[in-house]
């Protein structure tokens, strides 16, 4: 039996495969008993916690509206009119830019940045204060690459990896998640850190990765699937609810219910299909009880969410970190869904509407990060299906590929915007590859995952597990990271590795 | 009443015969001698017997089912009728078990459209509107708003009326392969949803060609995928736009061939590398995307006029060759040589899909749109694509490429040279060996799909009778929706609610085995749709009655609840079993076996019934029927139909 079979069947075990919900009470006794180590909320200063929280924007946000060059120097930093001649009626007007103070803008493997001065849609003030206060990063023209390609010419002369599907939502919005775009049967990179790292945690039952987006592929690992969890974190609205008191006996029945339940779902299936459901049933039931009981301790939190389907999913995030401690979880990887993007029409309205919610959740989020005294434990980031073409269709913008991408937290060395911004004169960019003004990508997803990995506590020789790709961008050196957003100072790079080999596809 | 006690008298009373045949192993089959005097051969009938009619691995047996006169048991009746219906009941499957399978197909097939939401909609909308009008008489259909939930309880109304019940079980197949979905501009407006269904009921048995074309015309999808009023590559003011390439893409992606070039089996073709081959690149996209311009409302005077009322959903689109809108904009403009005309078609030639529409006049730019539908229908993945996706709706998550071959050759040519016949489609589909044979030749292992939320749902109310007396229902079906996630045009995306490909994690992982509807299933939609079965079930509360007014008088009639009282006797230790038979056959099919029915007795024996007489009180009885019936459905063995 090799190491996955072994975590795959004890996963089972542990529980026994006959009596999920009739157990729960003793379950639950124990985990009460957990949390009698009074573990506060509060972490210690050498609290060994760290979460990552993948915040999706499904649909394919049109970034080039969120990160916009600002410079109006002719035959200098050109960036804004460049930007608002190929942009057309789409253009957002420069007065309403919010500035970004000095984003550093450089370059990336040998791409130049193009543009110094840069601002951010005028709804998003929370992010610009997070970056002008050096706690976010932009990525710019990151995207799903196989490997690197540097121009139009090594596009198109077939001798490069190029991602299935490029402007396709349904490969591109899971290219992000797998980061393995040569690809339609991979794995999600939370899932492969899970695979890797879940046996860290204290509590096995509850998994590492906690969902509020429901299935998804990122968080879905060779042994880890994802705990769905909804935005509204209450004890009661936990499990299965209970028959109507007025019933006599309602008590026993409910016994009788919850044992036969555990019978029906108990045992094994011949019919795969019949064993993947009662699989799911009995992951999900064995977790319940834990779950109730950690959120019965959850604090009251100041900070104040929008209410917003973002903004609620995301003070539910702050409520399970909450109780990390109860749930017995050093590690945790959170996923959250904001769709509406594909904005081929109403872009500008579009925007309008949905950048503020993504704004002010996520100032929200790090700020109630902050309250808890966790800010530099967890890191946010965003990911998106693919850019938007620059050009207009005279409504809203077409699928394209390369974009920007936002990091948030405590680590991040912020306040700089990392890769390569591309020219926005389409005629003079060697990323472009359409008429439309769709870009390659200068920054692979892989970078972006590898450095966070790092800092989450995948060990480097485990990095091919995680992101099997990554190997064509980027090589582990002490003190070399894959883009250098991270803040590594007090983490120390993980020589645990574990027994998984390297992936290919 | 709603399962005559004398019914399960006669399908319980024939052990002996049973016992008899069984041992011959022969087929499974109830021959009706007559209507009182029932034959039974085989073990269909025989409680706790999991095998049904359809054990038939051969297809001489099939062909002798269907053709000269032997009929399925009440199981096979009941296995059809769990494919081919949103929810069966018992009367249902003996009509089934009367007609044959065939016969029945044939019948439903050629029963037409009975049921159209948007007259129902625009019916209930007035008599608001005539009830509103008695106070205030302002009230007109214009100015009385209404939201999508009508839409929810005009469909359910046809759901529960409707007689052509096949139809209504694939138009829900085709709402979910051709999606449209309120989330989006048409969010508020109960007739864009209705207009649009109605497109699919009255398509679910025409040509696949005829459905592709009114769904291209329909405002609900032109808006809901961006080509309403889009416009030829245009340079106005400085400023260049291109045509809106999204229904290019997805008409292509989703609705039609899909990414890769498949073999008539389905399973796609691969080059000299091994690798599948894209049907086509984003220039195609482009070109196409050039087709679909010049479209705008059906009731607008120019192209790019916004909709004027609910009923502009309703009105197929009309084509633009010139967008005139200056016209009507600048109205006030006196000199016609300032106001700005434009083409509103692209014209030129244009090459996807190795074929070319030929340059045509601006004005004849409309026939552009004729030839890309025809093109793309006379494409070659169109037939396994297509079939692969109604067989998942309908009957296996994994269908064999054998499977896929012998409907995608009936979708190429019906036996009289038409192609696209979905009528002969179905039909194929639903007869097919591997759909009647309970077994899936032999390969249980991968047999069947996850029942998708919405269908539990309607599997309830339909197996357990519900009825209004009044033949009128008042359901707005919220819980369904905040529970589990789905109700009818109610998709996250494009992608529906669930994608044909997605492969599950859990026991299947690594198998190359598809599982779409698991999309819908974590550890929140899982109690999410138990705790819903309580609710409606247990808690007595199946239908979401909304009020159309303030101050409307409550109609208690179209808000009906379960009537278990014909179960009340079966709820004895000494008759449980035939409560569970019942039950099996309705929702399962049978398929509940030995070890879950066991299972399930045993905590219905645990359930206390006091008796009187021999007969159980009433509130006992009740709870022992609902607790059976919710246990049956969480049981992998009805959530997974096969």
């Amino acid at each position: 039996m090799n190491r996955r079979d072994f975590l795959k069947q004890s996963g089972c075990a542990a529980m026994g495969t006959t009596t999920l919900l009739s157990t729960l009470t003793s379950l639950g006794a124990v985990n009460g008993a957990m949390s009698h180590k009074n573990l506060s909320s509060k972490p210690s200063v050498s609290e060994d916690y760290k979460a990552l929280v993948c915040v999706l924007l499904a649909g394919g946000i049109d970034s080039y509206n969120v990160l916009i060059p600002r410079g109006t120097t002719v035959g200098g930093d050109n960036g804004y009119n460049e930007y608002a001649s190929t942009r057309s009626d789409l253009a957002i007007t420069n007065a309403s830019l919010l500035a970004l103070n000095n984003p550093q803008c450089t370059s990336f493997r040998g791409l130049p940045c193009n543009y110094g001065a840069f601002g951010i849609h005028p709804a998003m003030t929370g992010m610009r204060d997070l970056f002008n206060a050096g706690k976010l990063a932009f990525m710019a023209n990151i995207g799903t690459l196989v490997e690197p390609i540097m121009n139009a010419t090594e596009f198109e002369n077939g001798l490069k990896k190029i991602p299935e599907g490029i402007y396709s939502h349904s490969d591109q919005i899971m290219q992000w998640q797998t980061s393995v775009p040569q690809s339609r049967n991979a794995l999600g990179v939370g899932g492969r850190i899970a695979d890797l790292l879940n046996a860290g945690n204290v509590n096995n039952q509850i998994s590492m990765n906690i969902s509020l987006g429901g299935k998804n592929i990122f968080q879905t690992g060779e042994n880890i699937s994802e705990y769905s969890i909804s935005n509204n974190v209450n004890p009661n609205n936990v499990g299965l609810d209970i028959l109507p008191s007025w019933w006599s006996d309602s008590g026993l029945i409910n016994d009788i219910r919850n044992s036969a339940i555990d019978s029906l779902v108990g045992q094994t299936y011949a019919n795969l299909l019949q064993e993947t459901y009662a699989g799911t049933a009995r992951s999900a039931m064995a977790s319940f009880e834990i779950f109730k009981e950690a959120l019965k301790r959850v604090p009251s939190i100041a900070t104040q969410f929008p209410n917003t389907s973002l903004g609620n999913d995301l003070a539910a995030i702050a409520k399970v970190i909450s109780v990390r401690a109860n749930l017995g979880a050093k590690r945790q990887i959170f996923f959250v869904t904001y769709g509406g993007w594909d904005m081929h029409d109403g872009l500008a309205n579009g925007l309008n509407q949905r950048l503020p919610v993504v704004s002010d959740a996520l100032k929200a989020f790090y700020d109630a990060t902050v309250e808890l005294g966790i800010a530099e434990n967890v890191t946010a980031f965003t990911i998106s299906d693919f850019a938007r073409t620059v050009t207009s269709n005279g409504l809203g913008s077409d699928h394209a590929w390369g974009g920007n991408s936002m990091v948030i937290g405590g680590s991040v060395k912020g306040g700089k915007i990392y890769g390569a911004f591309p020219k926005m004169d389409l005629n003079a960019s060697p990323q472009n590859i359409s008429f439309r003004g769709n870009f390659i990508p200068a920054v692979s997803t892989d970078e972006l995952y590898a450095e966070m990995a790092l800092w989450y506590g995948v060990s480097p020789t485990d990095l091919c597990y995680v992101l099997p790709n990554l190997g064509n961008f980027y090589s582990y050196t002490p003190g070399n990271y894959p883009i250098g957003f991270m803040n590594f100072n007090g983490t120390t790079i993980s020589t645990e590795d574990k027994p998984q080999s390297c992936l290919v596809y | 009443m709603s399962f005559p006690l004398f019914a399960v008298q006669r399908l319980f009373g024939i052990r002996q015969v049973l016992t008899i045949v069984l041992l011959s192993g022969f087929l499974g089959i109830t021959l009706f001698a007559n209507a009182q005097e029932i034959v039974t051969f085989g073990k269909g009938n025989a409680p706790n017997v999991k095998v049904s009619a359809s054990g038939i691995a051969n297809q001489t047996g099939i062909r002798t089912l269907m053709s000269s006169g032997y009929l399925p048991n009440k199981n096979s009746a009941a296995r059809l009728l769990s494919q081919a219906t949103l929810g069966t009941t018992y009367d249902e499957i003996e009509n089934v078990a009367t007609l044959g399978v065939e016969k029945w197909v044939d019948q439903q097939l050629a029963t037409p459209n009975s049921f159209n939401i948007t007259t129902y909609l625009q019916n209930l909308h007035q008599s608001i509107v005539d009830s509103l009008k008695r106070t205030e008489p302002s009230k007109e259909l214009t100015n009385v708003f209404l939201s999508d939930w009508h839409f929810d309880i005009s469909w359910f109304q046809g759901s529960m009326t409707a007689t052509d019940i096949l139809r209504w079980r694939v138009a829900l197949g085709l709402s979910e392969i051709f999606v449209t979905s309120r989330i989006s501009a048409f969010d508020g407006n109960p007739y864009a949803l209705a207009s649009y269904y109605d497109v699919l009921l009255e398509n679910s048995f025409t040509n696949y060609r005829t459905l592709i074309e009114k769904i291209t015309y329909h405002p609900s999808m032109a808006v809901y995928l961006t080509f309403m009023n889009n416009h030829a590559t245009d340079f106005n003011n400085g400023k260049q736009t291109f045509p809106d390439e999204n229904y290019a893409r997805e008409l292509m992606q989703l609705f039609s061939i899909g990414l890769f070039q498949l073999n008539l089996d389905g399973t796609e073709k691969k080059d000299g590398n091994g690798k599948s081959i894209p049907t086509y690149n984003n220039n195609d996209i482009a070109n196409l995307a050039k087709v679909f311009t010049g479209l705008s409302w059906g009731d607008s005077r120019y192209i790019g006029e916004r909709s004027k009322d609910y009923w502009s959903y309703t009105k197929k689109l009309k084509f633009y060759a010139i967008d005139s809108s200056d016209v009507y904009i600048r109205w006030w403009v006196t000199n016609p040589n300032n106001w700005r005309i434009v083409n509103a078609h692209e014209v030129g030639a244009k090459t996807f899909l190795g074929s070319t529409i030929p340059a045509r006049s601006v004005s004849q730019g409309e026939l552009d749109i004729k030839d890309a539908l025809d093109i793309i229908f006379n494409h070659p993945n169109v037939g396994p694509f297509i079939s692969r996706r109604l067989v998942q709706r309908l009957v296996t998550s994994n269908p064999s490429p054998a499977y896929i071959q012998r409907v995608a050759t009936i979708f190429n040519n019906n036996g009289s040279g038409v192609r696209g016949d979905l009528k002969a489609v179905i039909k194929a589909i639903l007869t097919d060996p591997e759909a009647r044979d309970c077994c899936n030749n032999g390969n249980t292992q991968f047999a069947g799909g996850l029942k998708e939320p919405f269908l539990r749902y309607m599997n309830l109310v339909k197996g357990l009778n519900l009825k209004s007396s009044t033949n009128v229902y008042r359901n707005s079906m919220r819980r369904a929706y905040e529970k589990t996630g789905q109700i009818p045009m109610y998709s996250p995306s494009v992608f529906n609610f669930f994608s044909p490909d997605y492969k599950p994690d859990g026991a299947l992982k690594g198998m190359g085995k598809y599982g779409p509807e698991f999309q819908t299933l974590n550890s929140q939609t899982l109690t999410g749709y138990m705790n819903a079965l309580n609710s409606w079930l247990i808690n007595d509360d199946p239908i979401e009655y909304y009020g159309y007014f303030g101050n409307e008088t409550y109609k208690p009639e179209q808000e009906p609840r379960f009537n278990f009282t014909a179960d009340y006797p079966l709820t004895r230790n000494d008759r449980l079993t035939q409560l569970l038979d019942k039950y099996n056959l309705i929702l399962t099919h049978g398929r509940v076996s030995e070890k879950n029915l066991a299972i399930i007795k045993k905590a219905l024996l645990n359930i206390p019934l006091s008796l009187s007489n021999g007969v159980p009180d009433n509130d006992d009885a009740l709870r022992r029927v609902r607790i059976a019936v919710y246990l049956i459905m969480s049981s992998p063995d009805y959530l997974i139909n096969k």
